[in-house]
């Protein structure tokens, strides 16, 4: 008997102590995402207006070009961090984690230190090495002589002075974001590097495998669950892309919509145009994708464990 | 007793690291209560720039002081108050008594039926206490739906050209003889050789591109292109716009283009409009005050002028920006609210001191006699601004307060870049010859905007009565 009471106590604890969470959680999370299933089947405009519509928001989305315009944008984006972005942040971990290296530590706080600035300093220091004429990648390329060399080679007298956020917003964005989270992702495969066993890297040595056989036979291996989670981490933040685009846009899709992203799409509609109930659809279908994303990483995950 | 000492040892079986979380908590449950809440006052201003707020505060302080009233003002971003504004409008939460609104903020507010626009009708007022007569009539448009007025306006915002006088001059060039841009450009030809062999000219005429969606909503606003009708209809597709679209599409295109598209803001554009790689800019008066802080290398260089019109005869003026002040629904203090609106956006001292600190001329027509406008100012060679761009004030464009029109000028936008872009590709530079393709695209831009507006019950009964009164 005075066991039982002792348990009761405890789960009462427990639920005292989880209580601030779940209030948290219920009022900031749950409803929110109850609220905007509602939404998602509304039509919203003006103070307090509402009409049911059924699917009709989710209708209009498939037929909507600007919508296909923004999966688009934001595809490449993401595509542009799995290809570019985390083969340089994994060749960085591997330079930084040579014991040859001199002033490593240096170096790594260096690639690391614009996630220490954020976003929005770092979008606005973008916007001027971006800028059309007097922009540090033109001045630089002008200096080099590579401008003239691209107009030779396409023809094309837009790249003496290239419009870098005009006409090529998506190139720019991926670029930008190279600075800002490459060195983020790099600490991930160095952490992953560093915990590569060293008898396994001298066994591949003395049974002879050179640089090339021991990365592809001894680290890649050692990595790749680190480097699923790198991956499928950076397609789901490339995914809810917004604030660079929306700092170096000025708030807009930039021309033609060229630099429109999923999440900038929902904000203009829900925010700006006050379509709530269109704004919930776009948010869903971004949670249904998400959603898939973090279904392929467990299925990869296990997949792994089970070979493992 | 028992209990007790089981609850202590359960206590005491707990890690380091709840204790911190828990002395964390409690300290912080004291510091929230103890914590005296700030007084409030009785009515709250959200104000979006510190300029006008301090313009402001002193002529606050002194009529709390004698009317026994408290009227706290917070500065906030335009996007804060946006969302702020439009929250409370959406979700019927309580708002500041009065909200100053920036142009493209203040239409979103303006969606939905009349009676449910979140600020208050100010129509009778203004016409009981004659206000509405004495203001600048083109200066309400933004601000009205359906003949109804939901703000006060704060400013005219007139534009004019400034160019670079002492350019000009030197080359011997009267800009002032310039009465279309056709011939301003015709002028400034000679100007546009490349001495310095950078592979562009060393002077272009115009500071403009297509890809700039203010400059480009207030050159068509200037060939009185029109977007929406004074009730809302989307009327882009017209063949005005598309010869006003095309005209300044042909400007930035081709071998002999006659615009360069100089930073408005950065300080790189600014480094280039004292190299003088552009002589003209399409210059609101809001502009001057921050071309003197931000270009002072400019000074005595510059002057002003009307704009050069599309055609002969036609309207030498623009309008771009502005302000207005409205009182939402939701206050409590209505009467006092409005006495402080009146202070505020009416007064001759306020007026006399946005011009002085910013520059922008008043809408209050009464109020242009001031002497304040005829100050000769050395920025512009001592030419009689205020003056000038009072002159001009009520020759301002109409501009319509759709809640589409912030997205409608953005596509307008996108189409210019569209022709830009067919033009280089067809090597079609002649406005004339550019006139079809830019019909099409605005086709494209009406159809987009009657699609999202179909969305909207009110505005789709607009359309429906729009198509009804076509047809």
């Amino acid at each position: 008997m005075s066991t039982g009471g002792v348990d009761s106590r405890r789960v009462v604890f427990s639920w005292v102590m989880l209580a601030p969470f779940l209030v948290l959680f219920l009022v900031f999370v749950v409803y929110p995402l109850i609220q905007s299933a509602f939404l998602a089947a509304n039509q919203t405009f003006g103070p307090g207006t509402r009409t049911f519509v059924g699917t009709k928001n989710f209708e209009l989305l498939i037929s909507d070009p600007v919508f296909w315009k923004a999966i688009r944008n934001t595809f490449i984006y993401a595509l542009g961090s799995l290809f570019v972005q985390l083969p340089i942040a994994f060749l960085l971990a591997l330079a930084l984690n040579s014991p040859k290296l001199r002033g490593r530590g240096i170096y790594r706080l260096i690639f690391f230190s614009p996630q220490l600035m954020g976003l929005v300093f770092v979008s606005i220091l973008g916007a001027l090495a971006f800028e059309k004429r007097a922009g540090l990648i033109n001045q630089a390329l002008d200096a080099a002589g590579i401008n003239d060399l691209l107009v030779w080679v396409t023809g094309n007298d837009a790249w003496l002075e290239p419009d870098w956020l005009q006409q090529h917003v998506m190139a720019t964005l991926i670029l930008i974001s190279l600075w800002l989270y490459v060195g983020f992702n790099m600490i991930y495969f160095l952490a992953a590097l560093q915990s590569v066993d060293k008898s396994l890297l001298e066994a591949a040595e003395i049974d002879g495998a050179g640089p090339w056989g021991k990365l592809r036979h001894v680290i890649f291996p050692s990595v790749k669950p680190v480097a699923t989670f790198v991956i499928l981490l950076s397609m789901i933040g490339s995914l809810q892309l917004f604030e660079l685009p929306y700092i170096l846009l000025e708030s807009s899709g930039g021309p033609d919509n060229k630099g429109l992203t999923i999440v900038m799409y929902l904000y203009q509609n829900g925010f700006d145009l006050g379509d709530l109930g269109f704004a919930s659809a776009i948010g869903w279908v971004l949670a249904l994708i998400l959603i898939g994303l973090a279904l392929v990483q467990v299925k990869l995950t296990r997949a792994q464990e089970v070979n493992a | 007793m028992h209990r007790i000492t089981n609850t202590i040892l359960a206590l005491r079986g707990l890690s380091s690291g709840v204790w911190v979380i828990a002395t964390l908590f409690v300290i912080s449950l004291i510091l929230v209560l103890v914590r005296q809440p700030e007084q409030e006052g009785d009515l709250q201003f959200w104000v979006f720039s510190p300029e006008h707020a301090e313009m402001y505060a002193p002529l606050i302080e002194e009529h709390d002081a004698s009317h026994g009233v408290k009227l706290d003002m917070t500065v906030m971003s335009i996007a804060a108050i946006q969302s702020r504004m439009m929250s409370g409008f959406f979700g019927g939460l309580p708002t500041a008594d009065l909200i100053e609104v920036e142009k493209a903020v203040a239409p979103q507010a303006f969606m939905g039926p009349v009676d449910a626009i979140g600020f208050h009708d100010l129509t009778d007022l203004l016409l009981e206490e004659g206000l509405l007569t004495q203001l600048n009539e083109p200066s309400l448009s933004p601000w009205s739906v359906d003949g109804r007025v939901f703000g006060l306006p704060h400013d005219v915002h007139p534009v004019m050209l400034a160019y670079r006088a002492d350019i000009t001059e030197a080359a011997g060039i009267d800009l002032t003889l310039a009465e279309t841009w056709e011939e301003y450009f015709r002028m400034l030809r000679p100007l546009m050789e490349d001495k310095d062999n950078d592979a562009r000219p060393d002077h272009t005429p115009l500071s403009f591109w297509y890809t700039n969606q203010d400059l480009i909503e207030t050159l068509m606003l200037q060939g009185d292109g029109q977007l929406f009708t004074p009730s809302g209809q989307p009327v882009i597709a017209n063949e005005r716009n598309a010869f006003l679209l095309a005209t300044i599409v042909s400007w930035c295109v081709g071998p002999d283009r006659v615009a360069i598209d100089i930073n408005e803001w950065s300080a790189s554009g600014h480094q280039e409009k004292v190299d003088g790689l552009a002589i003209g800019y399409i210059a609101p008066d809001w502009m001057c005050s921050i071309w003197k802080m931000h270009v002072p290398g400019l000074e005595g260089k510059l002057k002003l002028m009307p704009l050069p019109a599309f055609e002969p005869g036609g309207r030498r003026t623009s309008v771009r920006g502005g302000t207005m002040l409205g009182i939402p629904k939701t206050t409590q203090q209505f009467d006092r609210a409005w006495d402080y609106a009146k202070l505020l956006y009416t007064s001759p001292e306020v007026a006399r001191q946005l011009y002085r600190e910013v520059d922008i001329i008043s809408p209050v027509r009464s109020l242009w006699d001031d002497p304040v406008y005829n100050e000769p100012d050395p920025y512009f060679m001592n030419q009689r601004k205020g003056r000038m761009y009072i002159e001009l004030a009520p020759g301002i464009p109409l501009r319509p307060s759709s809640p589409y029109n912030k997205q409608a000028a953005i596509d307008v936008r996108d189409a210019a870049l569209n022709l830009a872009e067919y033009a280089n590709r067809n090597s079609v530079y002649n406005a004339e010859d550019l006139i079809p393709e830019a019909i099409r695209l605005l086709d494209r831009v009406q159809a987009r905007v009657e699609q999202r507006m179909s969305r909207n019950a009110f505005a789709a009964e607009d359309l429906a009565a729009g198509d009804g009164e076509a047809q």
